[in-house]
């Protein structure tokens, strides 16, 4: 390999996009190379360098309403080509919309296919997990309380809910705990614990059961997101993440076996 | 009112764009910030291209969102530069020149650890807007070079090269800044 070659596939090194055999030709390079070398490191220390998070310029918060809103001012012409007609809203409900806070309009998502539950009010209630699921990540308020100890996150609910949750770790499992915050879901706050598992974000939104709703049925949805739903000692536990339908089986277990 | 909020029919169409698009915003409004260098212009840059991409989002045929929403930004972003001000002077390819020539000479990592922040920011923002757009996507959005492949519209080895040569231009430009300094 020349050093011209080695400065171009340094970058794609520095990326994590070469194959192995690649990887280990441009590296064997710079080892030998005292001048690649050099400027391989110069350019890591650069590549770290952009990383910074102060070079990210963050989205004015008016943005996303005022897009959430220009999208549906056109609405009404865009939807005479869907196939629910009938159940386009009046300009006044869509005005009452606008009213919504944005991130809670931007979220109604209604792209969940049902599967196991037939009935609306499952439908509706998968609907409005994920899109708390959503708008927890997108509105960066993930977290009220940010703790891995299930001693500070439990007692934080205190005085916040009429009901205490079940608060348990399961790093050991791959599945850290990394804080909770309070949301609404079905018109009533309820728990949302978030856990991490690897690069990917889990809400387990809990609240007490009335009863009527069954005890175990899976959803999966259409674009990635997956949902669990369990009643866990007389708790309504919702699943959310977009975590694999497997690896968030294993999770859904291990609340079920600890309740 | 909750209740009733919450049951408030909206377009499928409308719920569906919003689920996929909308998480992207803050990658988009970046690129488009980074690309236009003003805030109100990457604002109006980012509005424009949501709706152009609600407009077409039937032409979304899975894939990735956010490769998606940022090709119609940048695509928007260089029509409303060559639109409001003139061309954005266009780097000259010289693609017979080797990156390895364009490295500044005697640039240590030290160096580049320890530069201002403000140096660094001026100098990704007096980099060539192709160089630059390629570095905000892989090092600041942590796009893959596949997913920049789609967003810039490039081939794969050209993500590679550009990206190889944007560093060395932005290395040369870091030094000039150091030297100005001393
Ligand atoms: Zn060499």
């Amino acid at each position: 390999m020349t050093c011209d070659d080695a400065r171009v596939l340094m970058h794609a090194l520095l990326d994590d996009e070469l194959d192995l055999t690649k990887a280990l030709e441009v590296q064997r390079h710079i080892e030998g190379c005292p001048e690649c070398a050099r400027a391989f490191d110069m350019f890591a220390a650069m590549r770290s360098r952009l990383k910074d998070e102060a070079l990210r310029f963050e989205v004015p918060s008016t943005l996303e309403e005022n897009i959430s809103r220009a999208i549906r001012a056109r609405t009404p012409e865009a939807s005479r080509s869907t196939v629910y007609p009938s159940r386009r809203a009046s300009l006044s409900q869509r005005a009452a919309l606008f009213a919504l806070p944005a991130a809670l309009a931007a979220t109604l998502a209604l792209v969940i296919v049902p599967r196991a539950l037939k009935s609306g009010a499952g439908q509706d209630l998968a609907n409005e997990v994920v899109a708390s699921h959503v708008r927890s990540l997108m509105a960066s308020h993930l977290m009220d309380v940010v703790s891995t100890d299930k001693h500070t996150v439990k007692p934080w609910f205190n005085g916040k809910l009429d009901f205490s949750p079940p608060v348990n770790d399961f790093a050991k499992d791959g599945f850290p705990l990394v804080g909770g915050r309070l949301d609404y879901i079905d018109g009533r706050p309820v728990a949302a614990l978030v856990y991490q598992h690897g690069r990917h974000v889990i809400n387990v939104f809990i609240w007490p059961s009335s009863g009527d709703t069954t005890s175990e049925e899976r959803i999966e949805t259409e674009h990635g997101y997956n949902v669990e739903q369990m009643i866990v000692d007389e708790m309504n536990c919702w699943v959310v993440s977009d975590l694999n339908p497997v690896e968030l089986g294993k999770f859904a277990a291990l609340i079920r076996q600890k309740g | 009112m909750r209740a009733k909020e919450k049951r408030l029919p909206d377009d499928p169409k409308t719920l569906d764009f919003d689920r996929m698009f909308l998480p992207h915003m803050g990658a988009a409004y970046n690129l488009a910030r980074w690309l236009v260098r003003d805030d109100h212009d990457a604002q109006d840059v980012v509005q424009e291209a949501y709706l152009r991409a609600f407009r077409f989002a039937s032409g979304f045929r899975g894939g990735d969102p956010r490769s998606w929403i940022l090709a119609i930004v940048r695509n928007t972003s260089f029509t409303w530069l060559s639109r409001n001000r003139g061309s954005d002077s266009p780097a000259e390819f010289d693609d017979k020149v080797h990156t390895r020539e364009i490295e500044p000479r005697g640039l240590e990592a030290d160096a580049v650890r320890q530069a201002d922040g403000v140096m660094v920011r001026a100098a990704l923002e007096e980099l060539a807007s192709e160089f630059r757009e390629v570095i905000v996507m892989r090092d600041i959005e942590g796009l893959s070079y596949k997913e920049i492949a789609t967003a810039a519209d490039l081939p794969i080895g050209t993500v590679m090269s550009r990206l190889a040569r944007g560093r060395a231009k932005l290395a040369r430009l870091l030094k000039e800044r150091l030297a100005k300094e001393q």
